[in-house]
């Protein structure tokens, strides 16, 4: 498969699918419940072996969480973001990790960080936080009993 | 010194201010001239400090000579880099692995105050005094190699006005 090929498929696949900014990878928004089944269909038929990363986004405003998974092929040299928007207040998703190996980490982290749960995930301990710690740092409004906040500048 | 009377040692010699100067002289000599580090880097001042025990800036010039791989052959720990709260009960296990006499060292900004990561921080220890006692602090961000030496020289400035009959560096 060459890498105009299977640019080809992935728009067949995905009709949303977009880039933004233009010289980003192209991405486009799945279903929480269709994800694993996307994953496999692009590992399997469309040679994406690389997974990059698994990462979370906030967006207090629209009580949303959205996770990122960052696709990239050895085979056709092309990349791709399958996004996921989530609620924010039940952020909930089933684990990739036995799709891609490469995901366990970055779910453990997104989880510590961002407060989503990762369903079935094989080893859901805290990757890089203390086990003590309450809350999830990369939430916008998370706040900490060590944090001082930068003062205002005039 | 442990385990020797210095007081009734010491006094009961005639003369005995004469050898006290004497062998405090000759002991603090011997501590400040051969004093071996914890090979222990936290954060980017680390690399400074690798490069101030390299070839170009060799602090073995000036009785650094050791990187001891072991808190418990070491004299002194340079604490180069930003400490985050996971890491504060790992410097309290190596420090009190380390034999009586111990010296500390807090290089840079983040090992002084916290230095760029005070503000919105969850994670970060204001400086070292909270966790450790610290007889050397050397500022910059990260300090140059002659600012390290410099604050070396210092630490063994400050050692050669030790007495054995009174533990620890005098402010």
């Amino acid at each position: 498969m060459t890498g105009p090929e299977a640019l080809d498929a992935l728009r067949d696949r995905f009709p949303g699918l977009r880039a933004h900014p233009p010289d980003s990878a192209p991405g486009a928004v799945v279903e929480p419940d269709a994800l694993r089944s996307h994953l496999l269909n692009l590992r399997d038929q469309l040679r994406f072996d690389f997974l990059v990363f698994v990462a979370g986004l906030d967006r207090p405003a629209q009580s949303q969480m959205e996770l990122v998974y960052r696709l990239f092929s050895w085979e056709t040299k092309i990349s791709v973001a399958l996004r996921v928007l989530l609620p924010r207040d039940a952020a909930r998703v089933d684990t990739v990790c036995d799709i891609y190996r490469a995901a366990e980490w970055h779910e453990r982290e997104t989880a510590e960080m961002f407060g989503i749960e990762f369903a079935g995930h094989p080893d859901p301990r805290k990757l890089l936080l203390p086990d003590d710690i309450e809350g999830h740092p990369l939430r916008k409004d998370f706040t900490h009993p060590n944090m001082i906040r930068l003062p205002e500048v005039e | 010194m442990n385990g020797i009377d210095q007081d009734s040692l010491l006094l009961r010699m005639p003369g005995g201010q004469v050898l006290v100067s004497s062998l405090d002289r000759m002991i603090n000599a011997s501590r400040s001239n051969s004093l071996w580090t914890l090979t222990f880097g936290l954060a980017c001042c680390a690399i400074e400090m690798m490069a101030t025990g390299a070839s170009t800036y060799d602090w073995a010039r000036f009785g650094f000579e050791v990187p001891s791989a072991s808190p418990r052959r070491a004299d002194m720990m340079i604490l180069a880099g930003t400490v985050v709260r996971k890491m504060v009960p790992i410097i309290r296990t190596l420090y009190e692995q380390m034999p009586e006499p111990k010296y500390v060292i807090a290089m840079g900004s983040c090992a002084i105050s916290g230095g760029p990561y005070v503000y919105d921080s969850y994670t970060i220890v204001r400086g070292m005094e909270e966790i450790v006692p610290v007889d050397v602090y050397i500022p910059g961000c990260p300090p140059r190699p002659e600012a390290l030496l410099h604050g070396l020289m210092t630490l063994q400035d400050r050692i050669k006005g030790q007495s054995v009959k009174k533990t620890g560096v005098d402010a």
